[in-house]
């Protein structure tokens, strides 16, 4: 009890010191001075001798006597933009103004961010530290002698990936663009899909020396503005020195983080996330991360597909619930296997068993060690698989699956209904491949629990992962609905997709304002008056 | 980190560790441990008393899969010769010769998967209600095992190898489903067998196995398994035999009848279906009982060379009636004159008369052979095959 | 009343009552002991549990929010009252060490016979325990998921043992003297329709608190029927073996052989039996932490929940001497036993309610 307290208190004390180094630099803010080369100094100071740090010096206004400085980082702007609007109108076009602004230099700057520059957005600062990390995020600062303000335009204008097809989310039909790192491409996208002007991006900087930009996308009106809210303040709790990827907000602002199960979902698909954000949640982008967030998560989306919206009911029912049977094999199947051998041999009908039995003469290992040698051996294969270089893939899948089970079973090691129910459990858990991962972990412990309990162990498990189910929440919403508690019309989209022409409501656990999302009578019906052609 | 999410934690490692040290594999058991018993045997030393198991278990190393690895190169479908092998144990009752088992097997005698429980005719007529009670009260005794009695020696019979099955007490098994199906023997699991046991007045019955010699492919004499009768017991003693004629007729009588054949002299007849009720009477404490039976056939040969006409189908489908009330009544002669309900007449009495049969139950072995059975039979002839003319005539 | 913030809605709570029914009844069919009358008695003891559920769950309506512990302080002054809800609070524990006595019992005979019941009766109350820990929407979350699932196998174990029924087993009818027949219906009020007394302490928690009692009735009357279905199935399928069997229900499935590939599915059966064992369990030891913290006015009831729980299992474990005691018991004693709890202490603390005319109007909401 002690050390716990004792613990605890260490930790606020931690805490604490954490959130005073990362207020003290915005403690007592440095103005900028009407002296350019003051400016210029500590400029140079903060930002180092990188050579990628720009400082262009120059001399503007009528008479070409007026010091200014334009400051970029090389490589984060994009040169043409910094050269045909920036320099060049400071440069050669200022020149060609008669008009005596240049004497006073507040003036001139004003006049310079009116109606010089023919670049999109202009701020003005005073204040050191902004200037930094606007430079520093990619945009071109402007310092003129005598003001105490400088201009920031954002310049921004990278190497990007270009716009590829989604990867992890395969679709047969239906759009096949990807989210980029670049967030402004990823706005666009949902700007392209979603053409309402609620459609909201605000945005955020989190990370203290990565100040990342982050956009919360939601539609205003549709959103429930409490949820908005959380998120923020979820967002801006974060204090920490890096976000690299969009995983790393995921994990500092999700409401179970010692849940098995995750409950803020994610997506790379611009259409997957409009969907989404149009039923009423709001979505994340983080620039730097090809994936978006989603939240609040119900455990049915894991395995909902996109393909099952392009697609028509009747199959997208159906392949849904062989999602779900691929999910439940790919965790149970092994442990089931164990349990069945090593306890409840009167379970199998009686043709099987004897059957099973022949296999497994001569095999040393007890079924449960081998069920757990054999996954683990899967999961090392996979692994390999995804971190080997591209070049030796393909060497390791072959070798990997084909002879090691194959000699495997040839030398007596494994039994080979085992590479059976290890081959089948391993294809199932690719059908829904968010949930991989979750299968994997699930199977695990499973099986463990069968080797040592049988059935009665995987049923008390399984008894204690849906009481975990059950408690979850994400964002306040219960992790299982529309099965509990139950909600009879959000069950259209969970063990069968019901047709499009049914969907009137956005789901209800998000307690959205405006649920109506298409009129009642949308079920399509060939006209009712025409005659057919060959008849009179 | 709350005190509530640490609390959780420890919660979830307690959860993982207890399972861990409390739970052992006290009753994990690896099938290559386990002697699977396909069948069981009951014979007794009629001198000594003395109970003779036998177990006939599978040899798992003898199966062969289609495709082995292993190639060795052996032929599927020689006959496995070895699947199953033979333990005999013996003892003053019946646990008393299963406990003994251990002393010859290496592995431990599962006996969740045994098809059939054999019982050798001397042990029978004996009376084998230590064993029902042993598997009642096991829960290894499944309801669904079947019984059976063999005309000399149980050990006999479950040594028998040949046959198509890989593993003998299965294709035994299936043989006597085989003929249930046939309707020519019954089929008696041990659920049936326990429930006649149990009531009062109703005998419980049995097919029998006997071995009989076939010359092979090869000319030499193979034992094969045949079902020859059904054993009639009084109580859990096995005091007589139906032949196959009398069988049929039991069958008939019980609703038992699937699918099979009906053999006049001029014609056979496929069964398509059959159904027969019983029917108790009772007045003034005399008992009649009504078998009534509604059977629908085919035609399948005919012997008479003449073109089929509305009339010989009703002399076909009257001579069939005759030929199944013959059946029958020869069940309930032989019944009568064991003194054995096989029938389950008194149970139908007493479903009808509640209160009467309070009085008659203690006296049913003297009512029994008494009463009255009076057998209709409705038959119909559905169809007449492929053809209608003779193809030769006289 | 801060020990719990739940609120369940009412379907919620029938599908809690089906599951709680359900409880350790899926392997002991109601109706034992009259013979292959069985399902005579549970149509006269579902009556009669209506009849029990009409009284208490009139006196759950009449103070809406409160559990039978605030009840009894509220209607016989604090002493008195805490002493009573003491008495029920025992009931409570006690039934939930016989559940657990059951449930070992049946695991220990037909599918573990070397492992130690503490194991298992262990595994069981560690869940029971982290989900009573969650709060009672928690369990009535599962109860949504695993309820239907139960009912589900228990009608499709009928329809695939249909070729199997012999219906000739269910005559004569009324063959069991009347006295017993009557004395077994009582039992299966007992056990198990009335024992949902225990909900007494849940139902201050649903959300519509005037549709209660017939929420109540609709759980008991489903599970009612799918018993008295059961009843006649297994009298069907196992004749005169369906008496003497300890299990009458496993046998039964243990019937089915189709096509040589749909056998052995006793396994359901074993696995209904531990989930609804979970849910009764859970409900029960809600019922005792839940009432014990209201007794001692402690501050939440989350840091009893596992003594509770254990005590229980050593309460199971040391109980009953062997399975014939239990038996005994059962049939003869428990009938008896229940009957203050059930009825008594509804029913009185129902007549002095209204006699007194509580709750008084203003403190309805509390």
């Amino acid at each position: 009890m002690l050390d716990l307290l004792l613990k605890k208190l260490h930790f606020q004390k931690m805490s604490n010191n954490n959130s005073k180094k990362a207020s003290e630099q915005h403690d007592s803010p440095v103005y900028l001075s009407k002296n350019l080369e003051e400016n210029l100094k500590i400029l140079r100071e903060v930002l180092g001798q990188s050579s990628d740090v720009i400082i262009r010096d120059m001399k503007i206004g009528t008479n070409l006597n007026v010091a200014a400085a334009v400051i970029y980082i090389d490589g984060l702007v994009d040169r043409d933009l910094v050269n045909h609007h920036i320099l060049q109108p400071l440069m050669s076009d200022l020149q060609l103004i008669k008009d005596n602004v240049g004497q006073n230099h507040s003036n001139l700057i004003d006049f310079i961010k009116s109606s010089v520059l023919t670049v999109g957005q202009i701020i003005g600062t005073e204040d050191i530290d902004g200037v930094i990390a606007n430079v520093l995020t990619g945009h071109t600062a402007i310092l003129v002698e005598g003001v105490n303000q400088a201009l920031l335009i954002d310049a921004k204008g990278w190497e990007t990936r270009s716009l590829e097809e989604a990867k992890n989310e395969l679709a047969i039909r239906g759009p096949r663009i990807s989210f980029n790192e670049t967030l402004r491409t990823n706005t666009a996208l949902l700007r392209r899909i979603i053409r309402d002007p609620g459609l909201t991006f605000e945005s955020l900087q989190v990370g203290e020396r990565s100040k990342t930009d982050i956009a919360i996308v939601y539609i205003k009106g549709i959103i429930e503005d409490s949820l908005v809210e959380e998120i923020k303040q979820r967002l801006k709790r974060i204090n920490t020195d890096v976000i690299l990827d969009i995983g790393y907000i995921e994990q500092y602002i999700e409401d179970n983080p010692l849940s098995l199960f995750s409950t803020i979902g994610n997506s790379e698909r611009p259409d997957v996330v409009a969907a989404r954000v149009l039923e009423g949640r709001a979505a994340i982008l983080v620039d730097g991360s090809p994936f978006a967030l989603t939240a609040p998560m119900i455990l049915i989306e894991g395995f909902q597909s996109v393909e099952d919206y392009y697609a028509r009911p009747y199959f997208a029912s159906f392949i849904r619930w062989i999602r779900f049977l691929a999910f439940v094999l790919s965790a149970f199947l092994p442990a089931i296997y164990v349990a069945l051998m090593s306890f409840h041999q009167e379970l199998l009908p009686t043709p099987l068993l004897i059957t099973v039995a022949a296999a497994k003469e001569g095999i040393p290992l007890p079924v449960g060690v081998e069920a757990i040698f054999m996954i683990i051996l899967f999961e090392i294969l996979r692994e390999a698989g995804l971190r080997m270089p591209r070049t030796l893939g393909q060497a390791v899948s072959i070798v990997g699956a084909l002879v090691i089970g194959q000699s495997a079973v040839a030398a007596g090691l494994v039994g080979a209904p085992m590479v059976v129910v290890l081959a089948t459990t391993a294809i199932a858990s690719f059908v829904a491949p968010s949930q991989a991962d979750l299968g994997a972990l699930l199977r695990i412990i499973l099986v463990s629990v069968a080797s040592f309990m049988g059935l009665f162990g995987i049923v008390i498990i399984s008894l204690e992962i849906l009481s975990h189910l059950a408690s979850l929440r994400s964002l306040g919403v219960p992790y299982l609905s529309p099965l509990a508690p139950l909600n009879i019309r959000g069950l259209k989209d969970t063990l069968v997709r019901a047709p499009l022409w049914t969907m009137d409501s956005r789901p209800e656990p998000l307690d959205s304002p405006n649920t109506r999302r298409q009129s009642p009578d949308q079920m399509p019906q060939p006209p009712k008056t025409k005659p057919n052609k060959g008849e009179s | 980190m709350t005190r509530g999410q640490r609390l959780k934690i420890y919660v979830i490692i307690l959860l993982i560790i207890i399972p861990v040290f409390l739970s052992g594999c006290w009753d994990s058991i690896q099938l290559d441990k386990l002697s699977i018993v396909s069948g069981l045997g009951w014979d007794i030393n009629l001198d000594t008393g003395d109970v003779t198991l036998t177990y006939q278990s599978i040899v798992p190393s003898q199966i062969k899969s289609t495709s082995s690895t292993s190639g060795s190169g052996e032929q599927k479908g020689g006959g496995a010769l070895n699947t199953i092998q033979l333990d005999h144990s013996t003892g003053s009752s019946p646990y008393d010769a299963l406990s003994r088992y251990t002393q010859h097997g290496s592995r431990i005698p599962y006996y969740r998967h045994t098809q059939v429980f054999i019982f050798g005719k001397d042990g029978a007529e004996q009376g084998i209600y230590p064993f029902i009670d042993t598997v009642a009260r096991n829960p290894a005794g499944r309801p669904n095992i079947l019984m059976a009695v063999s005309e000399k020696k149980a050990s006999d019979i479950l040594g028998v190898q040949n046959g198509m099955e890989s593993i003998q007490a299965i294709g035994m098994a299936e043989e006597i489903k085989l003929s249930a199906a046939f309707s020519k023997y019954p089929e008696v699991t041990f659920l049936e067998f326990a429930n006649r046991l149990m009531s009062k007045t109703t005998a419980p019955i049995a097919p029998m196995i006997g071995i009989f010699l076939e010359t092979g492919p090869d000319g030499k004499k193979i034992q094969k398994i045949r079902i020859t009768g059904t054993a009639v017991f009084k109580g859990d003693s096995m005091i007589g035999q139906l032949n196959e004629r009398e069988s049929s007729g039991l069958l008939w009588a019980i609703n038992k009848i699937k699918k099979g054949f009906v053999m006049i002299p001029e014609a056979s007849l496929e069964i398509v279906r059959a159904k027969s009720k019983i029917v108790p009477e009772l007045q003034d404490d005399k008992i009649e009982i009504t078998i009534e039976i509604d059977e629908e056939s085919n035609l399948i040969e005919y012997k008479g060379r003449k073109d089929l006409t509305a009339d010989i189908v009703q002399e076909l489908e009257k001579g069939q009636a005759k030929e199944i009330k013959s059946q029958v009544m020869a069940a309930v002669e032989k019944s009568f004159s064991l003194d054995a309900d096989v029938f389950g007449f008194g149970d139908a009495v007493h479903r009808k008369y509640k209160n009467e049969w309070k009085n008659l139950k203690p006296m049913w072995d003297e009512v029994y052979p008494n009463i009255k059975v009076v057998v209709k039979v409705k038959t119909h002839l559905n169809e007449i095959g492929d053809v209608n003319k003779a193809l030769m005539k006289k | 009343m801060l020990l719990e913030k739940g609120k369940i809605s009412n379907f919620q709570l029938s599908v809690l009552i089906v599951g709680f029914v359900f409880g350790s009844s899926v392997i002991i069919p109601p109706g034992q002991g009259a013979g292959h009358d069985a399902w005579i008695a549970c149509a006269l003891g579902l009556m009669e549990g209506l009849l029990i559920v009409w009284i208490f769950t009139a006196l759950a309506k009449q103070f809406k929010d409160k559990t039978i512990v605030e009840i009894n302080s509220l209607v016989y002054g604090k002493i008195l009252g805490k002493c009573i809800s003491v008495l029920f609070i025992w009931y409570l524990f006690h039934l939930g060490a016989l559940v657990l006595n059951n449930y070992a019992r049946f695991f220990k005979l037909e599918i573990y016979p070397a492992t130690p019941k503490a194991v298992g009766l262990l595994l069981v109350m560690l869940v029971c325990a982290s989900t009573v820990g969650r709060g009672i929407e928690v369990l009535a979350r599962c109860g949504l998921i695993l309820a239907p699932l139960t009912l589900l196998v228990a009608v499709t174990d009928t329809l695939l043992v249909i070729p199997h029924i012999d219906l000739k087993n269910l005559l004569p009818i009324l063959d069991v003297p009347i006295r017993k027949l009557l004395f077994v219906s009582h039992g299966t009020a007992s056990f198990p329709f009335a024992e949902t007394v225990a909900f007494l302490m849940v139902l201050a928690f649903v959300d519509k608190p005037e549709k209660g009692p017939s929420a109540v009735s609709r759980g008991l009357l489903i599970s009612g029927f799918i018993f008295i279905m059961v009843a006649v199935r297994n009298a069907a399928v196992l004749g005169q073996m369906g008496t003497v069997y300890n299990y009458p229900t496993y046998i039964a499935v243990q019937v089915i052989d189709i096509g040589d590939i749909f056998n052995r599915l006793e396994a359901l059966v074993a696995i209904n039996l531990i989930t609804m064992g979970f849910i009764k369990i859970s409900i029960l030891l809600y019922g005792t932490v839940l009432g014990l913290a209201q007794v001692f006015n402690l501050r939440s009831y989350r840091p009893i929940i596992l003594p509770v729980g254990i005590l229980m299992v050593i309460l199971a474990l040391t109980n009953v001497g062997n399975t014939l005691e239990m038996l005994e018991f059962a049939s003869k004693g428990y009938s008896i036993y229940a009957v203050p709890f059930q009825i008594g202490i509804p029913l009185i603390t129902l007549v002095i309610a209204k006699l007194r005319k509580l709750p008084p109007k203003g403190e309805v909401n509390s």
